[in-house]
């Protein structure tokens, strides 16, 4: 993974949501840039994961828009917005039963290799593939070969060729977070990429993020974990009924007033 | 047996070159038959790829066959060219009309989705039996058959053009599963939304696998079409359709020699089934198999762990 | 306009019995979230039963009372066979065991009575009904009265009996509604039980208009189907109205183009609806799946 020369900026403006008479998100705004960890924090229903959707393309906003530098994402489709190099994790690790390890971080791979969506035109992937075409087969052996180098880099050689069903949830996670940073993202959204590990595991999705933001990434991070959120975020946004309630360095917003009211009076580390 | 059934290439010039030897063996009924085997399992190969493989759903597909046997059985009449080219036609006749159609209907998920396919089917039969320009109801005939040189085919012949172009779909089948693409299939039946977030197009995806499944499809159907040179649109309707979901679900939709097994058991069984039952019950006529086909397909479908093409879905979203 | 109007009351005795099997669908989908592909065999079977019995000499009553039984039976034994032991299926594998379902009832059927159709006398003697020029053959009274009879039974049980509260109550929130004892299987089992003797009902009284063979079953279940979607898949007053614009577009259709069209006008309406409203005419919003 080489680092990215122009760090971009992602940009969300004036965002808000509303369904079933629900205002889950309120005239939402604020920016990551590239190289930075933006931590997302904010108690349960706070719009933590519709916002993670909207930025994702998952879900379109009632308002607003999200930009990548001067891209405009909203009003995509996921696989556009993340061949535009916006990807993300889920709350569940969404794994492909029926791969290996190994094959599921090919699937990253081959998604980069055509510009970043995939598939291409039937000639340039279905019929040399079909056909079993020396070019092709040499090019998706070269895609397995760059699939063990990261899964070295994430400590996962060993998994290789395990079968997706077969993992733990911890590997899982992994897994899925090897995944998305195989395909060379601008943009990292980490929906609580942290519960359900143990403290190895914790440590380990720790360095990845840490290898992203030095790569140029702008990783958001939503957590439950504050602790380990607030350690590893350069700034963080608390979000509250759907509105930005405080925006900056850890510490000040830890120590924010109306932070601590919103997690109900638990004193933050 | 792991490696064996992922050898496609050579075990399936073992199947043909079999084949080519029985044919000189076997009465002319037994090489028809034969002959249908192949046809039907050339259409569930392609099948397999959209349902098994892709994670899709159709039951329509003997629309496409009838496309592709309309088209190759009237350009040959009409336009006089030589059936081989006819087959090509029907093939990308088939590839158009899926193509056409997948922007309406691809976008339907599962059950939305087999309820689709099914009336897709349905209306394009209709369109077959009203078109009096292909013969409407009363069929199309005197289609001619395929030609080397002056050597006509024969029964025979076809028997073992059948099989070659199953060797070579399988083949080619084979190599897509095994590659990346076909990988990439098997994840967006899997996991669609985590395919999408890594920036996998999935709908454009499952349309090649249908655009795919309909020129197996269309290739078969104009096999069909000079094999037996008369067709009319009740060979292509919702019964039989049903019947090559029956060869997927039976072979096992995942794989791609399970469409031929399928295709062999669903096809020999109704034979099987007329010359024995009458032994026990004397008297007894008809096509018995429909009922045990049925009850083949609710008990295997009741014995999967998770069912059909959900069966290595993971349902993680967010 | 003569011709027009004699098409639209041909579709009405058509969309009288659409309607009927579309009920079918409609209370096993309520109830159970599955599409039952063998809703038309249950309407043959019950053309059938009530059809061969007769013919053996029995009186038409008795004959339709236990072509009924017999149609509710089948029903009762598709759920117990077919759909409970199949725990933890997906909707759409459901949908593939009702299909095979189908294949199987009728290959049975095939065997039982083989090719040959049967028909009914009609129930009461008469010449056709005129209604504002165009005629109906007498029979269409008692399939548009059984309508009549099923839909209001339907509506009395579900809007003032405990039961059918129960039953909406379950369909609402199945999780909820079974941490209150409410038996969600015996309410599925009752739906196909049910919705079978619906269909066979509406068999024994259509036969005696255009008679059976073993393969009505197929025209009947995927013309009651489309008017199910049509009407919307989870509403009954959709059945209803899904039944009859069903089989008076499929009727005029096929008298203003040709016969080959009804059918296919059919699928297509299906088409349109499921891509552009797929909850159909009536229906809520789609049911989580």
């Amino acid at each position: 993974m080489t680092a990215i020369a122009e760090p971009v900026t992602l940009t969300v403006s004036a965002v808000s949501m509303r369904f079933g008479g629900v205002q889950a998100l309120d005239d939402v705004s604020f920016s990551a840039r590239g190289g930075e960890v933006l931590g997302v924090m904010g108690p349960n229903g706070a719009g933590k994961t519709t916002l993670f959707n909207i930025i994702s393309g998952v879900q379109r906003p009632t308002a607003g828009t999200v930009r990548l530098g001067e891209v405009r994402l909203t009003g995509r489709p996921v696989d556009r917005v993340a061949a535009l190099g916006v990807t993300r994790t889920f709350q569940t690790p969404v794994m492909f039963w029926g791969l290996n390890v190994r094959e599921s971080v090919c699937i990253a791979l081959t998604a980069c290799e055509f510009g970043g969506s995939y598939p291409p035109r039937a000639d340039r992937a279905l019929l040399p593939s079909g056909l079993g075409m020396p070019a092709r087969r040499r090019a998706d052996t070269a895609l397995r070969a760059r699939a063990d180098a990261l899964l070295e880099r994430a400590g996962l050689t060993h998994m290789g060729d395990r079968p997706t069903e077969s993992l733990a949830f911890g590997e899982e996670r992994l897994l899925e977070l090897t995944r998305a940073l195989a395909v060379d993202p601008r943009v990292l959204l980490l929906d609580e990429p942290l519960s359900g590990l143990n403290p190895d595991e914790v440590g380990e999705v720790l360095r990845l993020i840490r290898g992203a933001r030095a790569g140029g990434i702008a990783v958001l991070l939503v957590e439950h974990a504050v602790g380990e959120l607030l350690s590893v975020a350069d700034r963080v946004v608390v979000l509250d009924y759907g509105r930005t309630i405080a925006e900056g360095a850890p510490a000040d917003v830890a120590a924010n007033p109306a932070v601590i009211d919103a997690y109900i009076g638990d004193e933050l580390e | 047996m792991r490696r064996l059934s992922t050898a496609y290439a050579p075990v399936a010039a073992v199947i043909v070159a079999v084949i080519a030897v029985l044919v000189w063996f076997l009465p002319s009924y037994y090489t028809g038959l034969l002959t249908l085997i192949g046809i039907y399992a050339l259409v569930t190969v392609g099948l397999n790829l959209f349902m098994g493989y892709a994670g899709q759903v159709s039951l329509g597909q003997a629309a496409f066959v009838g496309i592709g046997a309309y088209t190759s059985a009237v350009l040959s009449v009409k336009l006089h060219i030589t059936p081989w080219l006819g087959a090509i036609a029907g093939a990308l006749a088939a590839a158009l009309v899926a193509f056409a159609l997948s922007f309406i209907v691809l976008r339907l998920r599962e059950n939305l989705l087999a309820l689709a396919t099914l009336a897709l089917g349905i209306v394009i039969n209709v369109v077959f039996n009203e078109w009096d320009f292909i013969g409407g109801s009363s069929g199309f005939k005197g289609i001619p058959g395929f030609a080397i040189g002056s050597f006509v085919f024969d029964q025979r012949a076809y028997a073992i053009l059948a099989w070659v172009l199953v060797g070579f779909g399988i083949w080619f089948a084979g190599n897509l599963v095994q590659s990346t693409y076909g990988r990439a299939l098997v994840a967006v039946s899997a996991g669609e939304l985590g395919a999408q977030a890594l920036g996998v197009n999935s709908e454009g995806l499952r349309r090649q696998a249908f655009v795919l499944s309909a020129v197996y499809a269309g290739i078969a159907g104009a096999i069909y079409a000079s094999s037996f040179t008369y067709i009319d649109p009740t060979s292509f309707g919702f019964l039989l359709s049903v019947n090559f979901v029956l060869m997927s679900v039976i072979g096992g939709l995942r794989s791609l020699w399970g469409a031929v097994i399928g295709a062999a058991i669903v096809v020999a069984l109704g034979q099987i089934l007329q010359t024995v039952i009458p032994l026990v019950l004397p008297g007894a006529r008809g096509d018995f198999q429909s009922f045990f086909l049925g009850v083949i397909l609710v008990v295997m479908l009741i014995l999967m762990p998770r069912g059909l093409t959900s069966r290595f879905a993971n349902s993680g979203r967010a | 306009m003569a011709a027009l109007w004699q098409y639209v009351l041909g579709g009405v005795v058509d969309g009288a019995i659409f309607a009927l099997v579309a009920a079918g669908f409609v209370l096993i989908y309520q109830v159970t979230g599955i599409i039952n592909l063998a809703q038309g065999e249950f309407v043959m079977i019950g053309g059938m039963t009530a059809a061969a019995l007769t013919t053996g000499g029995m009186p038409v009553v008795a004959a339709a009372a236990i072509a009924v039984v017999v149609a509710a039976a089948v029903g009762g034994l598709t759920y117990v066979l077919a759909i409970r032991p199949a725990r933890g299926a997906t909707p759409l594998t459901l949908l593939f065991i009702t299909l095979g379902v189908d294949v199987a009832l009728r290959g049975l059927a095939l065997f039982v009575w083989g090719t040959n159709p049967y028909s009914l006398p009609p129930f009461s003697s008469g010449s056709a009904i005129h209604v504002f020029g165009g005629a109906m053959p007498p029979q269409s009274l008692w399939v548009l009265g059984t309508d009549a009879l099923v839909f209001a039974a339907l509506y009395v049980f579900f809007r003032h009996t405990k039961m059918g509260t129960a039953v909406r109550a379950a369909v609402a929130n199945p999780p909820i509604a079974s941490t209150f004892g409410i038996p969600l299987r015996t309410f599925a089992f009752g739906s196909f039980v049910v919705a079978a003797a619906i269909g066979g009902l509406g068999g024994v009284v259509v036969t005696p208009i255009p008679g059976v063979e073993y393969d009505a079953g197929l025209t009947y279940g995927l013309a009651g189907f489309v008017a199910a979607v049509l009407g919307g898949i989870d509403s009954l007053p959709g059945a209803l109205l899904g039944g009859f614009t069903l089989g008076i577009v499929e009727h005029v259709a096929a008298g203003l183009l040709s016969p080959g069209w009804d059918q296919g006008i059919g699928f297509f309406i299906l088409l349109l609806v499921l891509v552009i409203r797929p909850r159909g005419l009536l229906g809520r919003a789609a049911r989580r799946a």
